[in-house]
C-alpha cells in the first residue's frame, strides 16, 4: 500500500502573535513544529503500513527549513519525504497549495491513500485535503476517527460528525483527513531520530513539477486575507443559585431587574 | 540549523512530548505514592529513552552530554524522579564506554536500551569516602568472587546491572559488573526518602557472587578513578535536573502570581513578588549555564570536573532556595501538598547529598582553584 501523508509546519502551541500593523502572523521567535493533527495522519499511515505492507511517503510545501518537520515524520517511521520548495510557491492560499501538492503527488506516482490531518492548527481551514481529492478526482472521507482495511482496494472509515458517526466504505485510491481522536501518535525514539537522517529526502521546485505559473503561489490564490486579529477576551460571571426554588427564583427576578 | 543541532532539537521535542503526556500529569501522584505507577517504566523503555546516550554500535542513539543534559532538564520540569532515574543509568553507561573492555561491552551494552544500569559505591560505613569500603573481591582462578553490602544505590531494585566498587584481596580498588540474576545476588532494604520519591533507592547484598575476569571494569587499582569519573558525569546531569526543578518552581510561581490578587493587585505586580520571581529566574539561568559549560567541556574533551561540581553544589542549594521562595509566593497553598512546590524543595534537597555532598563539592572546587 503506497500512502502519501501531506503535512505542514506550524508555530508551536500558542506562541504565534499577530502584528497589529500588517495583520500578518508573526512567526519569528516561535519554534516551528509539525501540525499536531498531521502526526495523527502519519500514525494512521504507519498503522496501515504495518497491516498491509507498503511505504509511507511524506509531502510538504514550504521553505527549505521545513525539512525539519519532514525529519520528525521520518523519525516517527515514514520511509521517505518530499519538500516542494520555491519562492514561487510563497503566499499560496488553500487552492494554490492543493494545486502544488497535487503536482507533487502526481510526480511521486500513484498512491493508494493520501492522508491529511483534519486541519492545520494555525490557519484552521481544513480545506486543502478535500481540494486535493477534488483535483485528483478521487473519493474522500473527512473527520476520520477510524480507518480499517477491508480489502486491497477498499477501506472502511468512521467519520465523526459530532452528533453522529458515519461509517463509509471507500474505494482506493482515496483521500482521508483524520481527527486527533483517531489515535495517539507514537514518539520519535532517540534511535529513530538519528536514523531519520539516513532516509531519503527530496526537494523539488516549480520547474521539477512542471506546474502552471498562474496557478501557484500568490498568483494562483483566489482568497486574500484582509485582516487577522486576536479576538478580545471576555470573561463572564457565573452565579450559582440556591437549591431552594423560591430563593433561586428571587435571585433570577433580581438579576433580570423585573 | 546543522544536522547535529537538528537531532538535538528533535530529541528535546521527544522528551518534551513524553514529559507533558506521561509524567507531568502524574508528578504529584508519583511523589505521594513514593513509586512509579505500574507500566510507566515500560513506556520509558518503549520510547527508547534508555538508549539516548548508548553508542550506535550497541544499538543506541549515541547522543552526547550536551543534548542529553538539556533533554533531562526538560524532563525534570515535569518530574525530577524519572530524570534522576535516567541520570543514574546514563552516568553508568559512560563508565562502560570509557573503561569497559570489548568482551564486557559486547555482552552487556546491547541490553542497555532495555535494562537499567546502576553504579554503586556507598556502604553502611560511609558514602563519599570510598577508601573505607569493605566489599571484597577475591581472585579465584580467572574469576572474581565478590561479597559485601552496598546501600543507597540510585535505581537499586529497578536496575538489572550493577557496577560495584570493591577492594581486592591485595587491597586495591576495582569496579566489577554484576548482573542481578547471578547466584548470590539479592536486594535489601528500599530507602524511604523524603524527596525524589519515584526514584527507587535501595540496597544490594552480594554473597560470594562469582563473576568472570572480563567483568572487571577498567583495571585493578583504577576503582577510585572510575568512581570519580562516574561522580563527575552524574553531577553534570544532576545540574540539568536541578535547573529543571527550579524551572518547575518558577513556572508554578509565575502562573500563580498572574492569577492571585492581594489587596486588588495581582501578585506579580507587587515588588515583593517580583524580587522573588527574578531571583528564581536568575538562579535557574545560572544553573543552566553551569551544567552546559560542564557538558560542553566534556563533549570537547576538556576538563569538566570542577564545573560539574559547581553545577551540583550551586544548583542544589539554588534549587532548594528557589523552591522555598516559590512556596512563599504561594503562601498557604505553597505549604499544601495540593501544590507541587513543597515536593520540589524535597526533590532538590536530595541533590545536596547525592553524588557527593555540597561540602564535598566545595572541597573539590577549592582544591581545583588552589592548584591553578
Amino acid at each position: 500500500m503506497k500512502i502519501i501523508v501531506c503535512v505542514k509546519q506550524v508555530p508551536e502551541n500558542d506562541s504565534v502573535k499577530i502584528d497589529p500593523k500588517t495583520n500578518d502572523m508573526v512567526r519569528t521567535g516561535a519554534q516551528g513544529v509539525m501540525n499536531p493533527f498531521d502526526r495523527n495522519a502519519i500514525e494512521t499511515a504507519l498503522e496501515l503500513k504495518e497491516k498491509n505492507g507498503g511505504q509511507v511517503i511524506l509531502l510538504i510545501m514550504g521553505p527549505d527549513s521545513f525539512t525539519e518537520v519532514l525529519r520528525d515524520g521520518l523519525a516517527m517511521g515514514a520511509d521517505s519525504a518530499y519538500l516542494l520548495s520555491s519562492k514561487e510557491f510563497g503566499g499560496a492560499d488553500t487552492l494554490a497549495t492543493a494545486y502544488t501538492l497535487v503536482a507533487g503527488i502526481k510526480k511521486i506516482g500513484k498512491p493508494d491513500v493520501i492522508l491529511f490531518g483534519r486541519q492545520s492548527e494555525d490557519a484552521d481551514t481544513g480545506q486543502v485535503g478535500p481540494i486535493v481529492a477534488e483535483d485528483l478526482n478521487i473519493p474522500q472521507a473527512t473527520f476520520a476517527t477510524k480507518v480499517e482495511t477491508i480489502s486491497a482496494t477498499t477501506l472502511e472509515v468512521d467519520r465523526d460528525l459530532e452528533s453522529s458517526i458515519q461509517k463509509v466504505e471507500i474505494k482506493l485510491p482515496a483521500e482521508i483527513t483524520v481527527r486527533s481522536e483517531i489515535n495517539f501518535p507514537r514518539y520519535e525514539t532517540p534511535i529513530n531520530i538519528v536514523k531519520s537522517f539516513d532516509k531519503p529526502l527530496t526537494i523539488w521546485n516549480e520547474k521539477d513539477l512542471n506546474v502552471d505559473p498562474d496557478k501557484i503561489g500568490k498568483k494562483g490564490s483566489q482568497t486574500i486575507v484582509t485582516k487577522v486579529y486576536a479576538p478580545k477576551k471576555e470573561t463572564k460571571q457565573v452565579k450559582f443559585l440556591s437549591k431552594k426554588a423560591g430563593d433561586a427564583a428571587k435571585t433570577i427576578i433580581n438579576e433580570l431587574d423585573l | 540549523m546543522d544536522e547535529l543541532q537538528q537531532k538535538k532539537q528533535m530529541l528535546i521535542q521527544t522528551y518534551k512530548r513524553f514529559t507533558r503526556r506521561e509524567l507531568s500529569p502524574i508528578d504529584m501522584q508519583i511523589d505521594q505514592d513514593g513509586m512509579y505507577p505500574v507500566g510507566l517504566f515500560n513506556k520509558v523503555v518503549a520510547t527508547g529513552l534508555l538508549s539516548t546516550t548508548l553508542p550506535r554500535e550497541y544499538g543506541g542513539a549515541g547522543f552526547d552530554f550536551n543534548a542529553t543534559s538539556d533533554a533531562l532538564r526538560i524532563m525534570a520540569t515535569g518530574n525530577a524522579s524519572m530524570a534522576v532515574t535516567l541520570e543514574g543509568h546514563f552516568k553508568t553507561i559512560e563508565q562502560f564506554i570509557k573503561y569497559g573492555n570489548k568482551q564486557l561491552n559486547d555482552k552487556h551494552l546491547p541490553s542497555a536500551s532495555q535494562r537499567i544500569f546502576a553504579f554503586s559505591m556507598t556502604e553502611p560505613s560511609g558514602g563519599s569516602n570510598p577508601l573505607g569500603i569493605s566489599t571484597i573481591a577475591k581472585k579465584v582462578g580467572d574469576d572474581w568472587v565478590i561479597s559485601g553490602d552496598k546501600i543507597m544505590i540510585t535505581n537499586g531494585g529497578l536496575a538489572q546491572v550493577y557496577c560495584i566498587l570493591c577492594k581486592t584481596d591485595d587491597d586495591q580498588m576495582a569496579v566489577f559488573v554484576v548482573d542481578k540474576d547471578m547466584p548470590g545476588f539479592s536486594f535489601g532494604k528500599k530507602e524511604d526518602f523524603i524527596g525524589l520519591r519515584g526514584t527507587p533507592v535501595g540496597e544490594v547484598v552480594l554473597n560470594k557472587v562469582r563473576v568472570p575476569g572480563y567483568h572487571l571494569l577498567g583495571k585493578v587499582g583504577q576503582g577510585l578513578e572510575i568512581g570519580d569519573n562516574a561522580h563527575a558525569d552524574a553531577r553534570v546531569l544532576m545540574g540539568a535536573v536541578l535547573a529543571g526543578i527550579t524551572e518547575h518552581a518558577l513556572n508554578v510561581a509565575v502562573d500563580y502570581s498572574k492569577e492571585r490578587k492581594a489587596m486588588d493587585t495581582l501578585l506579580f505586580q507587587m515588588q515583593v513578588t517580583q524580587e522573588k520571581i527574578a531571583d528564581i529566574a536568575i538562579k535557574r539561568q545560572n544553573i543552566v549555564n553551569l551544567y552546559r559549560s560542564a557538558a560542553n567541556n566534556k563533549v570537547a574533551n576538556k576538563p569538566y570536573r570542577e564545573l560539574a561540581a559547581m553545577a551540583k553544589s550551586y544548583g542544589s542549594r539554588a534549587a532548594v532556595i528557589s523552591g522555598d521562595e516559590a512556596l512563599q509566593i504561594l503562601g498557604g497553598y505553597g505549604y499544601s501538598r495540593e501544590y507541587p512546590v513543597e515536593h520540589l524543595i524535597r526533590d532538590a534537597r536530595a541533590m545536596e547529598l547525592a553524588e557527593g555532598t555540597i561540602e564535598k563539592m566545595n572541597i573539590e572546587i577549592t582544591n581545583a582553584e588552589i592548584a591553578k
